[in-house]
């Protein structure tokens, strides 16, 4: 394959924690690394099993790659968490600033969301406050 | 042969958990209606299952590590002590066993090197239906009783099943066509609500580590209310073929949920449409290829 066509940077360990969702999701990403990178969105799909986005990521050179992430929680799960964004806040066009793990896959381009920034507004993606048990 | 099994707990990374929904935010409540007074012969409601275990049996790798720390049991991290005891195989049923490629438990694999049917979007069945990976609001069971069945509602897949309690007998293997949840017949013994079950279609797993049954498969099982918001269920599996002798489950505790009964309707079905375009980009790690 030619040219690396984005960089990004790998962080320390953040967690050893597997982390549980119907998908086996602790074999699946290398939860112990994080890459950070800037692109643009092609698709949010805020559905199950997990929501998903998709995103082009252009090189310096104007080479772009096509990336996907999903998020861990149920889209009714992350509604409830009361986030402050909902499945309208993501559309096509946006610029997203994402910090993701990795897939396990050698030259995979989906990951898993940890981080989410779009037009430059930080968008929760849960942790600090537990949802509120049945409201919708 | 039986063994001791510590479990580290780590709290960093639980939020993107299903399992952080169990987060009983009904605490108070709980502790409130336990007090009040029940009927030991009604099992209605929803129920959150809260022991330790999320595979059918105490097996070795069953146990979720955070529940106690989720549901607010325990602080985190910590360590989890439970008694785990091998399944009885056959070596048949061991053979099948290393077959079944599950993404959880001690022989995790990632799941597109797997095998769990619910990959395929296939039901869970009975008794995986009461042994699902993922616990309340999220997923969980609902029964609602009538005068002559009883209905368990699996939010996970969007499944039912029935219970027959209308006096029938139980079938002979021979006259029933296999099934995904079986058929099933219940009947109050004392305050134990017992349900006997066959005709099973051998393509289920038992639970999300890939405990395998055959289409032989007897279940029964046995239900207690132990107070008003505490429900008690113990599983045995009689499958010779498979198991040496009777495959005994651990003592399952579930938690009626007051609050997410009246409210949480979150329909997850497993859609095709949906589950494969996941499987194929993100699952599979294919995005951009």
């Amino acid at each position: 394959m030619g040219k690396q066509l984005i960089s990004y940077v790998v962080f320390g360990i953040i967690s050893g924690a597997p982390i549980f969702a119907h998908h086996g999701t602790s074999v699946t990403y290398q939860t112990d690394k994080t890459l950070t990178m800037t692109g643009i969105v092609t698709e949010f799909s805020f559905s199950y099993p997990h929501p998903q986005l998709y995103f082009d990521v252009k090189d310096a050179d104007g080479n772009v790659q096509h990336w996907g992430s999903e998020f861990g929680p149920t889209p009714l799960m992350m509604k409830n968490m009361n986030l402050g964004w909902t499945r309208d806040s993501i559309k096509p066009g946006d610029t997203v600033t994402i910090t993701c793990n990795p897939h396990r896959v050698p030259g995979s381009t989906a990951c898993l969301a940890k981080e989410l920034i779009i037009n430059g507004k930080k968008l929760p993606m849960g942790g600090g406050r537990p949802p509120t048990q049945g409201k919708e | 042969m039986r063994q001791r099994l510590a479990i580290s707990v780590i709290s960093a990374g639980v939020f993107f958990s299903p399992l952080l929904f169990a987060q009983t935010a009904s605490k108070e409540k709980t502790a409130k209606d336990q007090t009040g007074a029940f009927d030991p012969h009604d099992l209605s409601g929803k129920w959150n299952r809260v022991s330790p275990f999320q595979t059918y049996s105490n097996v070795p790798g069953g146990a979720n590590e955070l529940q106690a720390y989720i549901l607010g049991q325990a602080p985190a991290p910590q360590k989890l002590d439970v008694e785990t005891a091998e399944a009885p195989f056959t070596a048949e049923g061991k053979a099948k066993f290393d077959k079944n490629i599950p993404s959880y438990g001690r022989r995790i694999t990632a799941p597109m090197l797997g095998n769990d049917p619910q990959a395929m979007c296939d039901p869970w069945g009975v008794p995986r239906m009461l042994n699902g990976q993922v616990a309340g609001p999220h997923a969980t069971i609902e029964m609602v009783q009538l005068p002559d069945r009883m209905f368990t509602f699996s939010q996970w897949h969007h499944d039912y099943r029935v219970v027959w309690t209308d006096g029938r007998q139980l079938p002979k293997l021979d006259e029933v066509e296999p099934r995904w949840n079986g058929y099933s017949v219940g009947k109050w013994e004392g305050n134990t609500f017992v349900v006997n079950s066959l005709g099973f279609d051998e393509r289920t797993w038992l639970d999300h580590n890939g405990y395998p049954h055959t289409d032989q498969m007897r279940l029964e099982e046995r239900y207690r209310r132990l107070d008003a918001d505490t429900l008690e269920l113990v599983e045995t599996i009689t499958d010779p073929q498979y198991y040496s002798k009777p495959f005994r489950s651990d003592t399952k505790i579930w938690k009626l949920d007051r609050e997410g009964g009246k409210t949480w309707d979150e329909q997850i079905y497993c859609v095709p449409s949906e589950e494969f375009k996941f499987n194929k980009l993100i699952r599979d790690g294919n995005v951009g290829k």
